[in-house]
């Protein structure tokens, strides 16, 4: 997505960061597909944290109540093992982390450490909550790519299976 | 607690004591930022500078308040000097009024006519003969208005242009694990204060124009004179849409030709507009942004009252509310670290 280019004589009217922020935002595969106008109002609800080398984002178990975007720097996935902390993944620019806050705030299944001094971009699931009720295509566009994630994760984990719905009682046949 | 964090926090008190006469310009200051916040948000989803949105926002507020000075304005002002004009006549007949019904009640107990003697003009004495104003007095008071008039968008101003970049460096100084409660804390605060100042000022426009419209329609006097009281009392819970009714009950009782069947006329009128505004307006304008008990509502009011007047009774209910998910947030972020020690206190048993 280009930067949308203004007259020169009215570039000055433009905030360059945020200008900046929406195209980037684009590049994330979660946020790929919405249009510009929508891409401008979510980009207005992220927040912006500098990070040092080693510093936790969040811990495994904790609650999930934001979405994080690596604007610069390196973060590393762990997960907690029996023989101690395992990687499971390296993100880098344009990756994000911590998705499933945007669908509940059940406890994180990783934890999050900065890996090189970084800038993430954080957006609260309640910030996104408001929006998708004003702009219900932010929810379909989001919730299709979060599936496709999701998807793609319980190819890579095939010994993830859903767990069956509680059956209804049987009916008394007394 | 360390030494260095009370240094800290008795520094802000003393600074805050000190500042205490800005506290009224901040709090309106505020209040102001948030209601327009959803048109600069409008700017900064098109990536326009702040200065430059908050400064026509600004600009077009103006020119609005002056086209309606310039329309409302000279209607407003000859319904309150035509009130101001008539204010002796009107004290004398409440006076009247009031003597009268000392007289019947001095019937049935005596004792009533020494604790208030007959012809003592309340009215006149509390309202109308009062020592006249110091002249340094009305200064004073001119002086009060003039600096809210000027400090009040000031503030706004700096609030609505600088807050993004007050946040970031407020964000990058917070330790990573308070960031996403310091996070979960503000946003949600942020919601609610901004909700409820918007829902607020709204419904107060929607209730004023309703009873203005209303009291024009049953030939009251004074229509938009009480409508824009009744709009501006909305704000305060529970209280403001009593005086408002109270105000417009009493212009009716002393007004010649309007009877009882007019003041139940009027009384009728403001039971409707607070059940519409109840049932329809808020539901709409406020929104479900107070999840507070009705028993724990009614409690701040009269907490603020007690505390800082009527400013206290409009702050009341979105204090309490910020007060109660605070609380809410911060136990969680507490459970959540105790768990984060026990799992760490596990694993090291287990190693």
């Amino acid at each position: 997505m280009q930067e949308r280019r203004l007259p020169r004589w009215l570039a000055w009217v433009m905030d360059r960061e945020q200008a900046r922020r929406a195209p980037f935002l684009a590049r994330s595969p979660l946020f790929a597909g919405l249009p510009r106008r929508l891409l401008g109002r979510l980009a207005t609800r992220f927040l912006e944290k500098a990070y040092h080398s080693g510093e936790v984002v969040f811990h495994e178990g904790d609650p999930a109540r934001a979405l994080f975007v690596v604007v610069e720097g390196a973060v590393e996935i762990t997960q907690a093992t029996p023989r101690g902390e395992h990687v499971v993944r390296t993100l880098g620019a344009g990756d994000a982390f911590g998705e499933l806050a945007l669908i509940d705030e059940s406890p994180r299944s990783g934890s999050a450490r900065v890996a090189a001094p970084a800038r993430l971009l954080i957006l609260y699931k309640t910030d996104f909550d408001a929006l998708m009720v004003v702009e219900a295509r932010i929810a379909v566009v989001v919730m299709r790519n979060l599936s496709r994630v999701l998807a793609t994760y319980a190819r890579r984990n095939p010994v993830v299976v859903t767990e069956p719905a509680p059956r209804p009682e049987a009916a008394d046949p007394s | 607690m360390k030494p260095g964090w009370l240094l800290t926090i008795a520094g802000v008190a003393a600074l805050a004591w000190l500042a205490r006469g800005l506290v009224l310009p901040v709090f309106l200051a505020m209040a102001f930022a948030y209601l327009l916040s959803p048109a600069v948000a409008w700017a900064d989803a098109r990536a326009i500078r702040r200065s430059v949105a908050v400064g026509a926002l600004f600009a077009v507020i103006i020119a609005g308040l002056l086209a309606a000075g310039l329309l409302l304005g000279p209607r407003i002002l000859a319904e309150a000097s035509v009130l101001v004009e008539r204010l002796p006549a009107l004290a004398t007949q409440i006076d009247r009024g009031l003597d009268a019904a000392l007289r019947e009640l001095a019937e049935v107990a005596p004792v009533l006519r020494r604790v208030f003697p007959e012809g003592s003009g309340w009215v006149h004495r509390f309202v109308l003969d009062r020592p006249p104003w110091d002249p340094s007095d009305l200064f004073e008071h001119a002086g009060h208005l003039f600096l809210l008039a000027i400090l009040v968008p000031f503030f706004a101003f700096f609030l609505l242009r600088d807050m993004p970049r007050l946040i970031t460096a407020a964000m990058d100084r917070l330790p990573p694990q308070h960031v996403e409660t310091s996070v979960a804390v503000w946003r949600e605060l942020n919601g609610i204060i901004g909700r409820y100042v918007r829902g607020v000022v709204l419904d107060g426009l929607v209730v004023g124009a309703l009873a203005a419209l209303g009291l024009w329609a049953l030939r009251v006097p004074y229509p938009l004179l009480l409508g824009l009281f009744a709009g501006v009392a909305n704000v305060v819970p529970f209280v403001g849409p009593l005086l408002s009714a109270a105000a417009a009950g009493l212009v009716v009782l002393l007004t010649p030709g309007q009877g009882l069947a007019a003041l139940a006329r009027v009384i009728v009128l403001f039971l409707a507009v607070k059940v519409l505004d109840d049932t329809v307006i808020q539901p709409f304008t406020i929104g479900r942004t107070v999840h507070l008990h009705p028993a724990l509502l009614l409690g701040s009011v009269v907490v603020g009252n007690h505390a800082l007047g009527v400013l206290g009774m409009i702050v009341a209910v979105p204090v309490a509310t910020v007060l109660q998910e605070t609380a809410r947030l911060l136990l969680e972020h507490r459970r959540v670290l105790a768990r984060r020690r026990l799992r760490s206190d596990a694993g090291r048993l287990r190693g």
